[in-house]
């Protein structure tokens, strides 16, 4: 097990390498850091002289060297438009984005998930059906045409909510739900697959025959079997929680790393947008290895091809 | 966005008392209002001369620090009076200006000639303890200042190397703004300060988080009295259609950076209204000369000729834009060029002038943003269309930022761009951006000699009637005889607002929320 962790782990560290090497080279390829912060009005010395301070006036190899080399020594850089340490930027919007992204997990997960059993144990029917048009309808509608949607309806037709901002934790319910929606689709759609593969199985028709009651069937031997598939999907919502917040964090005014992302990205304030995308690759490769080990544990039978 | 009327009454109903966003507290009920932006600080800073952003720090900048000659933003933006009572000249390089009394810095210290020296000394503005770009800034917005002389504790005299008859202009544009020496200095360095300024403006700092928001309270020993409301609340609200929702929704009182094309929208709902107009920033479109299509000036003039602004500030601005006089705005007073025009559409002579020159269909680059400047997509393809039918091969590059759009990878042929009045002279925007130290020439889009020697006149001539000859003629060689750019319109800027507050938008993209512009 330690070495199939190990190689995970080393899998892991690679693809945060080309991560990082791939965002270095494509921002630094397309704009002009001290342009976007600047604008084009500021004085062409001053324009050379940011330039300057912040090297890049460098070849670009010389830049990426200097970068890589300064991330190995734990110095993720500072920003270009404050002179702040990025790690510090960052740190100072992870709270509002988990804020959104943990409740909005737990909306996928506890919407998702039963309506998918629900569905699979009464195929066919009329709720089958209204759960699955409802759930293509949650991860089909971009999340910019939810939010505005429910801003409409929430905010501006019945007053109820707020449409923006952070200033309680009433303005969060409907970031939280454009956020929770979608997922909740997606995980709906497959646990509904899965269970339905489950059910057609031989040991389900073999507990049933032996007169095990159906709620023991299902909670017994479908739910375990159904698990794997729906817990790859979980995997990859978890390592997505921070990415997904870019646009429903613009829409709602939502001052999270996916807004800062976006404010990062159109400045090419490389050492901010490297944090993020450090802090995404690396809550997605974690998230992979957590849902790896966790075959394992659902599937004893993974289990014993890993120690062979 | 359509959106029903019972919610909007409700919304309309429940905004003048600003009873959404007054919170009461002991004997101060003043309101506090929220103001959604597109954008608070596009540097992420709140030192203006960091953040060199026309349409983003204007707006609040003005209510946390002040010049010394200050603009008339209930009027045509003429000087007034501002932290200095009066001003003369001394000579050709030397203007005195009197201090106002009893001027009180946000830390409660009051305002001296020493502060004012400071703001532009060396650990301010020119000092290698800066961060370089900001001296070079500051040598852009004072390229022959000497010294400030302390005359008295209420008396200064700015002092300049070479004759310079635009210094009180300068004094009245940002960059100029005066800070509190004591303030600075225990902040320590420029970073610290870059993120939290001290002024004397109605306002003071209470909070500022970049790409999020800002709040300001009322500084209540503002000389130019009693602030009127409690505390200013900056949100920045990227998308238009969150800034109108929240507008109508009552959460915000102002929704700035409105569309034209939702100014009918809004205001066909009782109890909001859009106000706004025209700016001191004209929407222009610059040509690079080396491109082989554009090195004859005929077909630089004929691409002018060939695009009809009226109709483009018709159907793009609702009206509310215009076609002006050229690269220049009345705001100039006497420097301004009456009876000249933008080149008059006529496509027939703009295809005339594209046969005389011999264009031989070579492709031209036309480099636009998306929607960095209102409407800019659909009046570049009007623009484009204008221009394919004179017979010219033209093809939209949209740019995702203004590194892409300068570079000189490819053949550069015309891009967007604009220009502002900074202060009362053309020096301000001619020279500034199409003068021998301009960007446009420092990139090497465009040169002409005979213009570059007209801007060292403007900028050091004391003779006004030869300088207001000298404009002129920079008119007539970068509008039509040797084209630096095209001027397609002005811009404007419109602020949606509740009926019932007593604000007017002033002339200017700042929101002065000053007692002399709420009337309650």
């Amino acid at each position: 097990m330690l070495r199939f962790i190990a190689l995970r782990l080393a899998r892991s560290a690679l693809t945060i390498i080309l991560v990082v090497t791939f965002a270095f080279a494509v921002l630094r390829l397309s704009g002009d850091p001290a342009l976007a912060i600047m604008s084009p009005d500021a004085p062409v010395e001053a324009i050379a002289a940011f330039r300057h301070s912040w090297g890049l006036d460098q070849p670009l190899y010389i830049q990426y060297v200097r970068y890589f080399l300064a991330i190995l020594h734990g110095d993720l850089g500072q920003s270009m438009r404050d002179g702040r340490p990025a790690i510090d930027l960052v740190m100072e919007r992870i709270p509002a984005t988990l804020a959104l992204a943990l409740p909005a997990l737990a909306l996928k997960i506890g919407l998702g998930m039963p309506a998918g059993i629900y569905a699979a144990l009464h195929r066919n029917s009329l709720t089958d059906r209204l759960v699955m048009a409802g759930a293509v309808a949650g991860f089909t509608v971009p999340s910019f045409v939810l939010g505005l949607l429910l801003v409409l309806l929430f905010a501006v037709q019945l007053g109820w909510l707020p449409s923006g901002g952070d200033e309680s934790w009433r303005s969060a319910i409907l970031p939280v739900l454009t956020l929770g929606l979608g997922g909740a689709g997606i995980l709906a759609r497959f646990t509904r697959s899965a269970m339905l593969e489950v059910l057609g199985q031989p040991y389900i028709r073999t507990a049933s025959a032996k007169g095990v009651p159906w709620g023991a069937v299902v909670r017994g031997h479908a739910l375990p079997n159904a698990a794997i598939p729906t817990v790859t999907v979980i995997g990859f919502l978890i390592g997505s929680l921070m990415a997904g917040s870019v646009v429903v964090e613009s829409v709602f005014s939502w001052p999270g790393v996916g807004r800062q992302l976006v404010v990062a990205v159109a400045n090419r304030d490389l050492a901010v947008v490297q944090v993020i995308l450090l802090m995404v690759a690396s809550t997605m490769v974690a998230a992979n290895l957590i849902v790896d080990l966790l075959y394992g544990v659902l599937d004893p039978r993974l289990r014993n091809a890993v120690a062979h | 966005m359509r959106l029903p009327r019972r919610t909007l009454l409700a919304a309309a109903a429940a905004v003048p008392t600003v009873a959404i966003a007054q919170t009461v507290t002991g004997a101060d009920t003043r309101p506090v209002i929220t103001i959604a932006v597109q954008k608070i600080a596009n540097s992420g800073t709140l030192d203006p001369l960091r953040e060199q952003s026309s349409n983003a720090s204007e707006r609040w900048l003005g209510s946390i620090q002040e010049t010394l000659i200050a603009r008339n933003q209930q009027g045509s933006l003429e000087r007034v009076p501002g932290l200095a009572t009066a001003w003369r000249r001394i000579d050709d390089r030397t203007v005195e200006l009197d201090l106002r009394p009893g001027v009180k810095f946000h830390n409660g210290d009051e305002l001296t000639a020493e502060d004012v020296a400071f703001s532009f000394g060396p650990e301010r503005m020119f000092g290698p303890t800066l961060p370089a770009d900001i001296p070079a800034i500051a040598h852009r917005h004072w390229p022959a200042l000497d010294r400030v002389e302390i005359v008295s504790k209420t008396t200064v005299r700015f002092v300049n190397k070479t004759p310079d008859l635009t210094m009180e202009g300068r004094l009245s544009a940002g960059g100029s703004e005066i800070t509190s020496r004591r303030a600075w200095q225990e902040a320590g360095d420029w970073q610290a300060n870059s993120q939290r300024i001290t002024g004397t403006g109605p306002y003071k700092l209470r909070r500022f988080q970049a790409d999020n928001s800002l709040i300001l309270d009322a500084h209540d020993e503002y000389w130019g009295g009693r602030p009127p409301i409690r505390a200013l609340r900056f949100l920045e609200v990227p998308e238009a259609a969150s800034r109108i929702a929240g507008l109508l929704a009552g959460e915000y009182q102002f929704a700035c950076d409105i569309p034209p094309d939702q100014i009918g929208p809004i205001e066909s709902h009782p109890g909001f209204e859009v106000q706004g107009g025209l700016v001191l920033n004209h929407r222009i479109i610059t040509f690079d000369e080396h491109h082989p299509a554009l090195v004859d000036p005929r077909v630089r003039l004929a691409m002018a000729q060939a695009i009809d602004g009226q109709s483009i500030v018709d159907a793009l601005w609702a009206g509310r834009a215009r076609v002006p006089a050229g690269l220049q705005w009345p705001f100039y007073g006497d420097m301004f060029v009456p009876g000249w025009t933008v080149p008059k559409y006529d496509p027939d002579a703009a295809a005339a002038l594209v046969k005389a020159a011999g264009y031989k269909g070579e492709p031209i680059a036309y480099r636009v943003r998306n929607n960095y400047y209102t409407a800019e997509i659909p009046t570049a393809e009007i623009v484009a269309e204008s221009w394919k039918a004179i017979g010219l091969d033209v093809a939209i590059e949209v740019k995702e930022n203004w590194g892409q759009v300068l570079d000189h990878a490819g053949p550069r042929g015309v891009r967007d761009w604009s220009n502002s009045a900074v202060f009362d002279d053309p020096v301000s925007s001619i020279v500034n951006q199409h003068g021998p130290d301009g960007a446009q020439q420092q990139d090497g889009e465009w040169t002409n000699a005979e213009m570059n020697r007209l801007s060292v006149e403007l900028e050091t001539g004391t003779d006004r009637a030869r300088r207001k000859q000298a404009f002129a003629r920079m008119l007539q060689i970068c509008e039509r005889e040797d084209p630096a750019y095209i001027v397609l319109h002005q811009n404007a800027v419109f602020t949606a607002k509740p009926k019932a507050l007593p604000w007017r938008q002033p002339p200017s993209f700042f929101l002065d929320f000053s007692a002399r512009n709420w009337t309650a």
